[in-house]
């Protein structure tokens, strides 16, 4: 990661910590809206590879407030943005629920030592990581056309659609690890969990975007969906 | 785990002209004749095949140039076999000594080793199988009982191995076996690299499910191999085989088995498929395009140095349920008769039988999940 998107992630997860109560003033004022705007425009000049880092901090920490809205600025990107905002909510669940098993104790060991809780958490991990891939080879391929999202139709549609499949599994396993806990509103899980839930039917379902795939990879041919995966890199 | 980016995929030169010299050439040399051979191709034996495209220079890719080797990048050799299993090319009889046994005689092997061994496997006609399994030894591989005496005249083996695929068709075997008397769980382990026609070696076949037979037992009668087929350091067998298995784990043939499948349910939809068919290849395309940049980037990370042991069981772990699952959806969705006569059936049918060894071989699903598990920092 380049220096300055360090620094942007500093101050995301400052803003956000502070939006995490006070709502999506913070984030207006802190100026998250100018992200993608050039820098001739009196914008952050930032590209799409900023605008997922950003997203995935604020899936994160503040699943509920409209920062994809505010960044992405324009309809055709929200599902991209949405994609970012999974992966972060995908990995904070991952986070919460490592930590949980580690810490909590039945049958005098922590749960992380049963095997049966093990498993489950290497099958979430490996969802996790692959939205985490998808909305990163997304961001690699949105950068390389200028954020033109008409050019970037077919990582879209592949990105939104893996993270939709990945949003069930995530937060089932994430629910059953935690046990009853896990089910209050005072534990931070359901933040990101309800957002996932929410998420996975907004910007297109996993059957509008299996279908507008499905279509278009139908029209290509048996060989020409290999020749498309490898010419779009 | 936590790894936000991908590790960028850039291999040197001209890649696109690597892709196009390789499909041209397989258009010209990949024989047509056998559908089924197309599906889980890396394990299709075609020993005229793998001696055409070693001559080709697609083999032993990575190797220095002085044992024969193309003295290319990993990554280079990474589109070329990605781009051959995708086209459902027959590499299984060279396949394991180009991908792992290769790689480790130039790592560990001796001088004498490489010379004797490395040009016939960048010539795509020496091949070589994985002496692993023991009946006792499966997921548990520390278990390994084969042992190997050393004496004056060099190392008298005596066990048995199991699963060997293609031990049958093979010049050399790479085997764990206990060297140090008394020794326990993986330590006292050791590799060897072993000539099969050297006398009180037996290989009886083993028919798997679908009626073929790709895999054997191997049983050593007080074997002698000469002291020189210690590859490696001695007792050093256990680390050594953990590295040959991360190259073992980490290619794209852990999710592209299937990918002969996909192309016939595409091409046998047409370019205007009812939704249900649509929405089968749109949910595959959306899986194997994570899996690809997954797989890329595990790759980018292996060709940088670093050991990416966690990625690796991740692309295998979700490559394996990608592959094992497309047939079962075909199948749920695509009307299509068990013995038709089609590509597609017989695709099907191939792939639904040869399914369930795909989260076996190479480390079965559960080690694999106990792998990551452990990099989650769970045991
Ligand atoms: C097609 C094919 C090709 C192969 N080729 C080779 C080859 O060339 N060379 C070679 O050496 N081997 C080869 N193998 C063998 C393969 O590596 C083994 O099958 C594998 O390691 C599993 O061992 P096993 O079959 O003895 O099963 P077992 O170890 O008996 O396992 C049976 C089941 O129990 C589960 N299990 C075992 N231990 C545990 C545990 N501690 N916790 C939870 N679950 C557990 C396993 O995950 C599995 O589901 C091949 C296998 C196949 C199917």
């Amino acid at each position: 990661m380049s220096a300055g998107r360090d620094m942007l992630c500093d101050t995301a997860r400052a803003v956000f910590a502070e939006a995490a109560t006070a709502g999506v003033a913070p984030v207006e004022e802190a100026g998250f809206a100018l992200l993608l705007v050039p820098e001739e425009h009196g914008g952050f000049g930032g590209d799409w590879g900023d605008a997922d880092a950003v997203l995935r901090i604020a899936g994160a920490m503040v699943p509920d407030l409209p920062v994809a809205d505010l960044i992405a600025r324009q309809a055709a990107l929200l599902p991209a943005a949405v994609v970012s905002l999974m992966a972060g909510a995908m990995g904070q669940a991952l986070a919460l629920s490592i930590d949980h098993v580690n810490s909590r104790q039945q049958f005098g060991r922590p749960l992380a030592k049963f095997q049966a809780v093990q498993q489950s958490l290497s099958v979430m991990a490996c969802e996790v990581r692959a939205v985490e891939a998808a909305a990163a080879a997304l961001a690699v391929r949105l950068d390389a056309v200028n954020i033109d999202p008409s050019a970037a139709g077919f990582e879209i549609a592949c990105a939104k659609l893996r993270a939709n499949r990945a949003a069930g599994i995530v937060t089932s396993i994430a629910h059953q690890v935690h046990g009853a806990i896990g089910f209050t509103e005072e534990y931070a899980l359901h933040r990101v969990t309800i957002a996932l839930m929410r998420w996975r039917g907004e910007h297109g379902n996993d059957a509008h975007w299996a279908e507008i795939l499905g279509r278009k990879v139908a029209r290509a041919g048996g060989r020409g969906l290999w020749e498309t995966l490898t010419s779009r890199g | 785990m936590q790894g936000l980016a991908l590790y960028p995929f850039d291999p040197p030169g001209d890649i696109a002209a690597l892709r196009t010299d390789l499909r041209a050439w397989l258009a010209v040399n990949q024989p047509q004749d056998d559908i089924v051979a197309k599906a889980n191709c890396w394990a299709s034996f075609d020993p005229d095949f793998s001696r055409a495209l070693g001559a080709a220079g697609y083999i032993g890719m990575t190797l220095p140039a002085r044992y024969g080797g193309g003295d290319r990048h990993p990554l280079q050799r990474y589109v070329v076999i990605e781009e051959l299993l995708a086209a459902g090319a027959p590499v299984g009889a060279h396949w394991i000594a180009d991908r792992q046994t290769g790689p480790l005689i130039l790592r560990y092997g001796s001088e004498e080793q490489r010379r004797r061994y490395l040009p016939g496997i960048a010539k795509g006609e020496l091949y070589a199988c994985i002496g692993l399994s023991e009946p006792g030894a499966g997921s548990d591989l520390a278990a390994v009982r084969t042992t190997a005496r050393e004496t004056a005249e060099g190392w008298r083996i005596n066990g048995q191995k199991i699963w060997t695929t293609g031990a049958h068709l093979s010049h050399i075997m790479l085997a764990l076996v206990r060297t140090e008397e008394g020794s326990e769980r993986s330590a006292g382990l050791s590799q060897l690299l072993i000539d099969l026609d050297t006398p009180g070696i037996i290989i009886r076949p083993i028919v798997d499910m679908a009626g073929h037979h790709d895999f054997n037992e191997v049983f050593f009668d007080d074997v002698l191999v000469p002291p020189g087929a210690l590859v490696g350091e001695r007792g050093q067998g256990w680390r050594q085989v953990t590295a040959e298995l991360g190259l073992e784990r980490s290619g794209p043939e852990r999710y592209l088995s299937s990918h002969a499948l996909l192309a016939a349910v595409i091409d046998s939809a047409g370019p205007d498929p009812d939704t249900a068919v649509a929405m089968l290849i749109g949910e595959l395309t959306a899986e194997m395009w994570t899996l690809r940049q997954l797989s890329m980037s595990t790759a980018a990370k292996l060709a940088a140095g670093e050991d990416p042991m966690i990625e690796a069981s991740v692309v295998k772990e979700l490559g394996n349920a990608f592959e094992q699952d497309m047939p079962r959806r075909v199948q749920a969705i695509v009307d299509c008769g068990w013995d038709d006569d089609t590509d597609l059936a017989k695709l099907l049918r191939a792939l639904l039988i040869a399914s369930p060894s795909f989260s076996l071989r190479g480390g079965t699903r559960e080690v694999i999940r106990g792998i990551i598990a452990r990099g989650l920092g769970l045991r």
